[in-house]
């Protein structure tokens, strides 16, 4: 083992996890808000179920027929509390409408009933009232409006059976079974809902890979630009250590506090993804597993040493970023032009397939090794793990190429000497 | 004798300014050495050169025979450090500092014990030494430092300003244990200093330097009876041709 790793290591690690800007930002802070989201989320969901309860909507009838007193029990059967307005329009009424707790107004015009029974179109006007949005209006007016579909579908059939036919053969004389195949096998599962687990997963992997390596980056930017900031680093660099132990010391205690942060976070996204699972509608679970889909142990391990060497590489290149900041505000300014090709690869793989691509555009994705990570999730659920090794060849060689470069770096007086600088310039160096 | 410190005709180049100009000197085994001047001298810039953070353009530097530049690393196990404008981790306690930079002298135990506790002399700094060193005042985390820098008897201390923002009774203190290192334990010292009278109390000899190189050097009292000055303030001031 390297000669006073561990000592580095330990003090690395001490530091940033005692250090309260990054206890809070990124441990405390992914642990905390998104649960707290997810607390929210869920509260409003609750208040909009409590609200689907009380819907009150008020009716102006203008018609006073069979239907137009139908139409009522039927909403009042539902559930929903109907009050009778007497208006000439909805300009009388509109006002205190606003001001109440009212859902919707409905409007039902002169000869609605006798124009249905005659064969003409019936015609009902509703006006939602928008008090400024929100997941409680817009659940408790669909309420209402998915309840005036039902009548309405209601009399169509009533309609069908009276002219002697059958409503289940009119409305629906085509019954359509959708199913998939994956691998090369049918399956009975609807390919919607497959094509729904995927997406969560396109989205949610890279998302989580970026938010990996965009804290291991800061972190290990920060470490050696705080030893600048905080006048530490020429004491260190004076000591009996080797140049290539002082930057694998401080890649080590950045990918372990990285790695605390991005288990913080992956417990604040499940907790988060656990809160809409209320009031959702009830789906029958995926068995992934059973059609072949669930990821296999390789997988894992593909994916694993994909994130391993991208991380790694990442890293590196914090390190070389931020030898030419003067301080920790520098290198956060100076990592900002890494974070570009970071993000070019997630909104690209988010929203397509790789294969899809000009081939100029594929070149240029592939060559950012950030990519490989993606395309390894992505080879998890696909199996084609043929590519995501050769992406990982490529990545090796891509951070030893980098790492190679700082530890250069670190070799020489350029440490202590390499700067960009955003302010003024000093004008005397001793 | 091998010198514990030789360096001939060092130049650093900065950009356009020559930080170092032809400077050259020696310091004997066990003596404390300093290097005066005004700030921009070039004090700096060669106690980098010779505690190995930066190369010199030309010229050549040697301690205890080991060249810095080829022999590096040899250098560095024989030498300690203190930069003049030098911080500590402040999220570690003191004690915390002196065991993480003792580790890399000793990995023995007790050995590593007894250089703890020495700092722990030097510095006095008592039971503080238990606090985070956020909260120590500047002076207290020069007393530090000055502990870090002599706690594991260097063969050679190179010391930028080591009393820098220590009141009258610290530095009185800290100058008082450089001399005891040097007699009990045969430490080798260059320091730099701009302080000249608190020179001409510590050093063996002195090297007056301005604009990059050596403009004078000998003994302080050497010094004051050639130039016929009361203090070594008065030579330089008229051996840099401001008298």
């Amino acid at each position: 083992m390297l000669k006073g790793l561990r000592n580095i290591v330990a003090k690395e690690v001490k530091e940033m996890v005692r250090d309260p800007r990054i206890l809070l930002s990124m441990i405390l802070a992914p642990m905390l808000i998104l649960p707290l989201m997810g607390f929210m989320i869920r509260t409003s969901q609750e208040a909009a179920m409590e609200s689907m309860r009380n819907i009150s909507v008020a009716v102006i009838d203008h018609d006073g027929g069979v239907f137009a007193k139908n139409l009522t029990s039927f909403l009042e059967f539902y559930g929903i509390k109907v009050e009778n307005l007497s208006a000439s329009g909805i300009d009388e009424v509109a006002d205190n409408v606003q001001n109440s707790n009212l859902t919707a107004v409905i409007i039902i015009p002169e000869n609605f009933s006798s124009n249905i029974t005659s064969g003409f179109v019936g015609q009902l006007k509703i006006y939602g009232v928008f008090r400024g949005g929100g997941i409680t209006e817009s659940t408790t007016f669909s309420a209402v409006n998915s309840l005036l579909q039902a009548y309405k579908q209601n009399l169509t059939k009533q309609k069908l059976l009276d002219e002697g036919l059958n409503p289940e053969t009119v409305l629906e004389p085509i019954d359509i079974s959708a199913e998939s195949i994956v691998k090369g096998k049918p399956s009975s599962i609807n390919p919607d809902a497959l094509f729904a687990v995927s997406m969560s997963q396109l989205f949610g992997f890279p998302f989580a890979i970026l938010m990996l390596i965009i804290l291991a980056m800061q972190l290990a930017a920060t470490s050696v630009a705080s030893e600048k900031e905080e006048k530490t680093l020429e004491t260190l660099l004076s000591l009996p250590i080797s140049r290539f132990t002082m930057l694998v010391g401080k890649l080590t205690g950045s990918v372990i506090v990285a790695a605390i942060g991005a288990v913080a976070t992956i417990v604040g996204v499940i907790y988060y993804i656990g809160s809409f699972s209320f009031g959702a509608p009830t789906q029958v679970p995926i068995d992934l597993s059973q059609i072949g889909l669930a990821p296999e142990l390789v997988g894992y391990i593909i994916l694993g040493a994909s994130l391993f060497v991208s991380l790694l590489s990442a890293l590196a290149l914090a390190v070389v970023v931020s030898v030419f900041a003067e301080d920790v505000r520098g290198a956060q300014s100076l990592l900002g032009f890494v974070y570009l090709p970071l993000f070019l690869p997630m909104l690209a793989l988010m929203f397509t397939d790789i294969n899809t691509l000009p081939l100029t555009a594929r070149i240029i994705l592939l060559a950012i090794p950030f990519t490989h990570p993606m395309l390894a999730a992505r080879a998890m659920i696909t199996g084609e793990y043929f590519t995501a090794v050769l992406g990982i060849a490529y990545v090796t060689v891509f951070t030893l190429g980098i790492l190679y470069v700082a530890a250069r770096i670190f070799a020489t007086e350029k440490i202590l000497t390499a700067r960009i600088r955003f302010r003024k310039k000093k004008t005397t160096e001793e | 004798m091998s010198m514990a410190v030789k360096a001939q005709s060092l130049v650093k180049v900065f950009g356009n300014i020559k930080a170092l100009d032809n400077l050259t000197f020696q310091v004997k085994p066990r003596e404390i050495y300093g290097l005066i001047g005004p700030n921009g001298a070039g004090k700096t810039t060669a106690l980098r050169v010779i505690s190995t953070l930066i190369l010199p353009t030309s010229g050549s530097a040697r301690v205890f025979g080991h060249d810095v530049v080829s022999k590096a690393s040899e250098i560095r196990s024989l030498i300690s450090y203190l930069p003049g404008e030098a911080g500590a981790y402040k999220n570690l306690s003191g004690r915390e500092y002196l065991q993480f930079m003792g580790k890399f002298n000793s990995e023995v135990k007790n050995h590593l014990k007894e250089m703890v506790e020495d700092a722990e002399n030097i510095s006095g700094l008592g039971d503080r030494l238990k606090d985070k060193i956020k909260t120590y005042s500047t002076g207290m985390k020069r007393r530090l430092l000055v502990a870090r820098a002599l706690m594991n008897k260097p063969k050679l201390a190179v010391l930028d300003e080591p009393t820098s923002g220590l009141d009258v009774l610290h530095a009185y203190h800290v100058r008082g244990i450089i001399k005891q290192y040097v007699r009990e334990y045969g430490v080798t010292v260059l320091l730099s200093s701009h302080n000249m009278l608190e020179v001409e109390h510590i050093c063996d000899r002195v090297a007056l330097i301005n604009k990059g190189r050596i403009v004078a050097e000998g003994t302080p009292n050497e010094l004051k009876t050639k130039h016929n000055a009361a203090n070594l303030e008065e030579v330089f001031a008229e051996v840099a041709g401001l008298a």
